[in-house]
């Protein structure tokens, strides 16, 4: 699985290479392969449809206009992408003076973590091998954390707050949140090393 | 803070999740410890994978084209296309590298103003590149137009596959008040047919774009200079005229 993940990684980077050549065809295939879950993730962050599908294309035209900064050496291109998708996901409901979609969640008492909607992703016509795999394996490996380690870790990821906010919005001492973030991230960490390829190398 | 103490910074710090002061901290901490960048990189990995976490969403159908479109809009910064005007494509990596490095690892008081002198960087950087990518076409003819080897001079660049006409003029002296200098594309044996109206800058120097009608294969170019607006014919002798070469 690990040697899987590099060859993706490199075959990630091949795109991004091309890209910066000007090649756009490679933008279309780096799309085919990450389109779907970037937009999941700036869909779970802002909760508008017409909001992620602007999210997405701002990205993705970020990530063409910017190909040639890429650098292999500080990570992949799934790192990459998530982060930019992720600024300016969490830019937009900000600017909107909005609540990203897990806070709202969280501020509901929903007790539907993370886990809870990768339960009902096989519904989803998502045919990407690929990508069922590594669902199922970050479904497992946060399947694992304690409830009070996910939801830290959503409220991070998905509600852009800090480690101070989410310790107001749950009520909980700082130290005590911090301490879920670390050990928890830890945990996956370890656990999805199967998906980790070697940056770098 | 013991080292200990800053590379449990790495995680939240990886999920953006430290507040501003104490990322500012961390990050001119990052600047000189290897082992803290190692530490932030590989939980950045980590929250990369997140994204699978997402409930799993279709993207709408149009947006694949979409953001084709936008990008045959826009050429990648510093794109390797060829050796002309590499100080662009290096002014660009560097303003870029300065913009991307400083945000990534410096303190984010500036930010605001940092965002928007990099989006106006970006913006002049785009256009710029758009024009650079224009006339480096594979599909790019060219016609010099002169009147007899002497000054004034100009070449005009055809981009055949996006029918855009690239006009760089040397040495011509601003249209009087009340004119304007007019190209023409010239197919022997039809009326000469206008691709639009130009001025130069007091220096004498004009880059300007203008639309090649799509289908039309013109033999020649011409300028005159004519009332302002233009005219639908030339009301005048041409002063330049050059053949349109290559790029077929």
């Amino acid at each position: 699985m690990a040697s899987q993940a590099n060859g993706l990684a490199l075959a990630d980077r091949a795109l991004v290479e091309r890209m910066a050549g000007c090649d756009e065809r490679a933008l279309g295939e780096l799309y085919d392969r990450h389109g779907g879950p970037v937009y999941s993730l700036a869909l779970a962050i802002v909760g508008e449809r017409a909001d992620a599908e602007e999210v997405v294309a701002d990205s993705f035209g970020q990530a063409w206009r910017t190909a040639e900064q890429f650098d292999p050496a500080r990570g992949s291109v799934t790192a990459w992408l998530a982060t930019i998708t992720r600024t300016r996901a969490l830019d937009l409901v900000r600017a909107r003076g909005r609540r990203a979609r897990a806070l709202t969640r969280a501020a509901l008492g929903n007790s539907e973590g993370l886990a809870t909607p990768i339960a009902s992703a096989g519904e989803a016509p998502d045919r990407g091998v690929e990508r069922q795999e590594a669902r199922r394996q970050v479904a497992r490996s946060l399947a694992e954390l304690s409830e009070p380690q996910r939801r830290v870790i959503e409220l991070a990821y998905f509600g852009g707050l800090t480690q101070a906010e989410i310790a107001a919005e749950l009520q909980e001492p700082l130290g005590t949140v911090k301490t879920r973030i670390r050990a928890g991230m830890e945990k996956l960490r370890g656990s999805l090393v199967p998906l980790l390829s070697r940056g770098g190398s | 803070m013991t080292d200990h103490q800053w590379q449990e910074l790495a995680v939240p710090y990886a999920l953006s999740a430290l507040a501003q002061e104490e990322r500012a901290e961390f990050e001119a901490h990052l600047a000189e410890c290897a082992t803290c960048r190692a530490e932030v990189q590989a939980f950045r990995e980590v929250s990369g994978l997140l994204v699978h976490a997402a409930p799993a969403a279709v993207p709408p159908p149009g947006l694949r084209e979409r953001i084709l479109r936008d990008a045959r809009r826009v050429r990648p910064i510093g794109a390797r296309r060829g050796p002309i005007l590499p100080w662009l494509a290096a002014a660009a990596a560097l303003v870029l590298a300065l913009g991307a490095g400083y945000a990534y690892w410096s303190v984010r008081v500036a930010q605001t103003a940092l965002l928007t002198a990099l989006n106006s960087t970006r913006a002049r950087l785009d256009s710029a590149s758009q024009l650079v990518a224009a006339i480096l076409d594979s599909t790019v003819g060219t016609a010099d137009l002169a009147a007899t080897g002497k000054p004034p001079s100009m070449r005009v660049f055809w981009n055949r596959a996006r029918n855009v006409v690239v006009v760089a003029a040397f040495e011509l002296p601003p249209a009087p008040t009340g004119r304007t200098y007019q190209l023409w594309a010239i197919k022997k044996g039809q009326a000469p047919v206008s691709l639009g109206t130009f001025n130069t800058l007091p220096g004498g120097r004009a880059v300007v774009t203008l639309r090649m009608p799509a289908g039309f294969k013109p033999d020649l170019s011409a300028v005159t200079e004519e009332p302002a607006g233009g005219s639908r014919q030339p009301t005048q002798q041409p002063f330049l005229v050059g053949s349109w070469q290559g790029g077929g």
